[in-house]
């Protein structure tokens, strides 16, 4: 048993939940206190010593049962309800269809499926290696149910529902023969689901990891793949604690502020007016940031992840609103009270629908200084996401100048190299003169380098 | 201690907390294993009475350690009292003196009141707090620290000696074991990712909103006098509200609220003027409000005038 529950961590991990060896060693714990006999009991004392996320519950949900399943449901023995005339009268008419379909048909009357290792050779020859993904193994069950003949099924129990017939065997006894035929046909692509489910898992599992760390936040985030997304996102965790834990040592280390004579005073009358305590006033380091995002198309993922990495931050900052523009400016300041980050992004995005050749930053910025231009002051870092791509539309640059002098700072992070500013439709090069700093942001690690800055103050 | 699962369920029930399945389970492992338990969920789903009813199952007392930004080290583990320090050195002036009589250099007289340098420094001035006075208690407590998101994270990770290893490390007196280890209890509203360290250190118990049976058995245990017809009405437009899109969700101890207020009104059935009167006891914004009453209004077929 335990070498199948290290097996099943194996399987979590590969499926994405961070599992560590003090917690599998939890769990064996757990299961040895608690036993094995109990399924139910058994189940939620291996999630409450592995799984820590409310998000991993769905995999361990869908793992759970292919490691510790019975392997689907057992077939039933067709031939028990018989008496031995119409036993034999089977038997013939088995043997009178035999042919390709010999093996299904035996297992499917006999009550006696495919052996585990059977199933295993089985689910080899249709491939299953080559599946990545549990959704991609619905493909690979199909065909191999196909590969076990399933699918000339129907015309063979026809025809052993006929020759039967012509046997003489009474119709009741053809059709509860049938009955039970059907339930283990159900049964065994039950089994068969199983079995290629767990083999992804298992084959995941001992698969070495794709991808690095490190080299994943180097790649351009246009051209990341989904999977890959997927596994940046999770970095992105990792990168938010690194600049959390940056930014409270520069809040620490950062200067001791002004001296403060009234809270030395009042501190002092616990030392009979010794001014014992110095207490000093400190400095308010906490940035509070204006976001606007291009979320056309080519700047989406980037726009996703500038706002998981703002959103995960927001302990780290004062104040953060955002605005989304394509065509035109909206607010999408999510309360996030009680709000994973995660969740509330894919909402924004999903909110706003990309389109082509839309995008408008002029017009947004007029919308813009319209309704949210109270939004601004000199306390505000706007932090401007885009290519400056304009589809040839006023850039409108007085604007934009207004912006950058009613703001603290005014910031503008672009994924486009730099050689590309200015070509086409970019009115990158007539913002620049304009923006505190700019900076190019092509991956991850540029992103997050220039986050890190802005937390700076 | 509790015996077995079975157990754990009987006696937080007898403090009239119903402990679903998996509630006890994690309860009994936490005990059995002495490891922590981290409870996560929407706000007002019962995680912190769950502590309560814990310690008084066990008959142990519970100490409570509320988190926030920018609780430090001096607030939840110890503080040094510098101002007895400062009494007793004024009440000791004459024995100081005593004690440096006779020290012809100032490197002398530094030497020997350095020698009686702990004695400022014993558990005698010691101001303990929360965590401190879950270690060093002298019967097995139940210690709660609730809404651990709401600390900072450097708070977090200072937690992790507790949890581990149940001790404390205080520079001038070394390490403080715990007499009896505390059985522990964190909370958090999920607003924000607590730390893989963290986690791995705790069993995990995601207490989400109970459905409607398990809802109906809380509100007709707590508020006994609601009768059953109306008190499940009751709780199925609460949980009818939960599927709605609202800025907050009504939480069970606001299910158990507007019980109550059903009971005070003395109300018969759960008409519109009712539900007019009562419904801010549930929803607690104005837009939420709103948006209730036009699903409500629409499910009673339109005659209503919401």
């Amino acid at each position: 048993m335990d070498d199948r529950i290290v097996e099943f961590v194996r399987g979590l991990r590969a499926a994405g939940a961070r599992v560590s060896v003090a917690e599998a060693s939890d769990a064996l714990r757990a299961v040895e206190l608690l036993g094995v006999s109990d399924k139910n009991l058994f189940r939620q004392s291996l999630r409450a010593t592995l799984i820590k996320d409310s998000d991993d519950f769905a995999a361990f949900d869908q793992l759970f049962p292919l490691y510790f399943g019975s392997g689907g449901p057992l077939l039933q023995n067709a031939t028990d309800q018989l008496n031995p005339d119409e036993q034999e009268m089977l038997e013939a008419a088995l043997s009178a269809l035999s042919g390709r379909l010999q093996r299904l048909l035996d297992w499917l009357t006999s009550g006696q499926g495919p052996t585990r290792e059977e199933l295993e050779e089985l689910a080899r020859r249709a491939g299953v290696e080559w599946a990545n993904s549990q959704q991609e193994g619905r493909w690979v069950t199909r065909r191999m149910l196909r590969d076990m003949g399933f699918a000339h099924l129907e015309e063979l129990l026809a025809q052993l529902r006929q020759q039967l017939q012509e046997m003489g065997m009474s119709r009741q006894a053809i059709e509860q023969l049938m009955g039970v035929v059907e339930a283990n046909r159900e049964a065994l692509a039950e089994q068969v689901a199983q079995q290629i489910g767990l083999q992804i898992a298992q084959d995941r599992a001992n698969r070495p990891e794709a991808f690095h760390g490190s080299d994943i936040l180097n790649k351009p985030l246009q051209s990341l793949t989904e999977e890959e997304a997927e596994l940046l996102r999770k970095e992105v965790q990792r990168l938010v604690t690194q600049l959390r834990s940056r930014a409270a040592l520069r809040h620490k280390r950062g200067k001791e502020g002004r001296f403060d004579a009234k809270g030395t005073i009042r501190a002092s009358q616990k030392y009979g007016g010794v001014p014992f305590e110095m207490r000093f006033r400190r400095k308010k380091l906490k940035p509070s940031l204006l976001l606007i995002c291009d979320v056309s198309t080519s700047m989406r993922p980037v726009a996703e992840f500038m706002l998981r990495l703002i959103y995960e931050l927001q302990d780290q900052v004062a104040k953060a609103r955002s605005f989304a523009f394509n065509a035109d400016m909206e607010e999408i300041t999510v309360t996030l009270a009680g709000n994973r980050a995660a969740d509330a992004v894919a909402e924004v995005l999903y909110a706003i629908p990309p389109g082509y050749y839309a995008t408008d930053l002029g017009h947004s910025l007029e919308t813009f200084s319209r309704n949210w231009g109270d939004a601004v002051n000199g306390r505000t870092t706007v932090i401007i996401l885009g290519d400056g791509r304009n589809n040839y539309n006023s850039p409108r640059i007085d604007l934009f100048r207004e912006l950058q002098r009613r703001a603290k700072r005014l910031i503008w992070l672009n994924p486009e190299l730099r050689q590309k500013w200015g070509t086409g439709d970019s009115d990158m090069l007539d913002y620049e003169p304009y923006c505190d700093a700019v900076y190019s942001v092509r991956n991850m690690a540029q992103l997050a380098a220039a986050v890190d800055k802005l937390l700076g103050g | 201690m509790f015996k077995d699962i079975a157990d754990v369920r009987g006696r937080l029930g007898q403090q009239q907390y119903i402990a679903s399945e998996e509630i006890a389970t994690v309860v009994y492992l936490a005990q059995a294993l002495g490891k922590p338990v981290l409870a996560e969920g929407p706000a007002g789903v019962g995680k912190t009475e769950l502590a309560k009813v814990w310690s008084k199952a066990l008959d142990r007392p519970l100490i409570r350690l509320q988190c926030y930004e920018g609780l430090d080290e001096g607030k939840a583990l110890y503080e040094w009292e510098y101002a007895k320090q400062m009494l007793y050195t004024q009440l000791l002036r004459d024995t100081l003196q005593q004690t440096l009589q006779g020290a012809d250099s100032l490197a002398t007289a530094v030497q020997r009141l350095a020698q009686e340098d702990n004695v400022f420094f014993s558990e005698h001035f010691l101001l303990p707090r929360p965590l401190l006075q879950a270690l060093t208690a002298q019967e097995p407590v139940v210690l709660l620290i609730d809404e651990v998101d709401r600390a900072d994270v450097e708070f977090e990770a200072f937690l992790l000696e507790i949890l581990s290893d149940f001790q404390v490390s205080i520079p001038e007196l070394g390490t403080i074991h715990a007499i009896h280890e505390p059985m522990v209890l964190l909370t958090s509203n999920n607003t924000r990712e607590l730390s893989e360290a963290l986690k791995r250190r705790c069993l995990y118990l995601y207490v989400d909103y109970p459905n409607l049976e398990a809802e109906l058995d809380i509100v007709r245990l707590k508020v006994p006098d609601l009768s059953t017809a109306l008190a499940r009405q009751a709780v199925e437009i609460v949980q009818q509200l939960r599927q709605m899109d609202m800025r907050k969700l009504p939480s069970v101890s606001e299910t158990l609220d507007w019980a109550r207020a059903l009971v005070a009104l003395n109300a018969k059935s759960i008409d519109e003027e009712t539900l007019r009167n009562t419904l801010t006891v549930l929803l607690k914004y104005e837009a939420d409000v709103q948006k209730a009453k036009r699903m409500l209004g629409g499910r009673s077929g339109g005659q209503s005038d919401f």
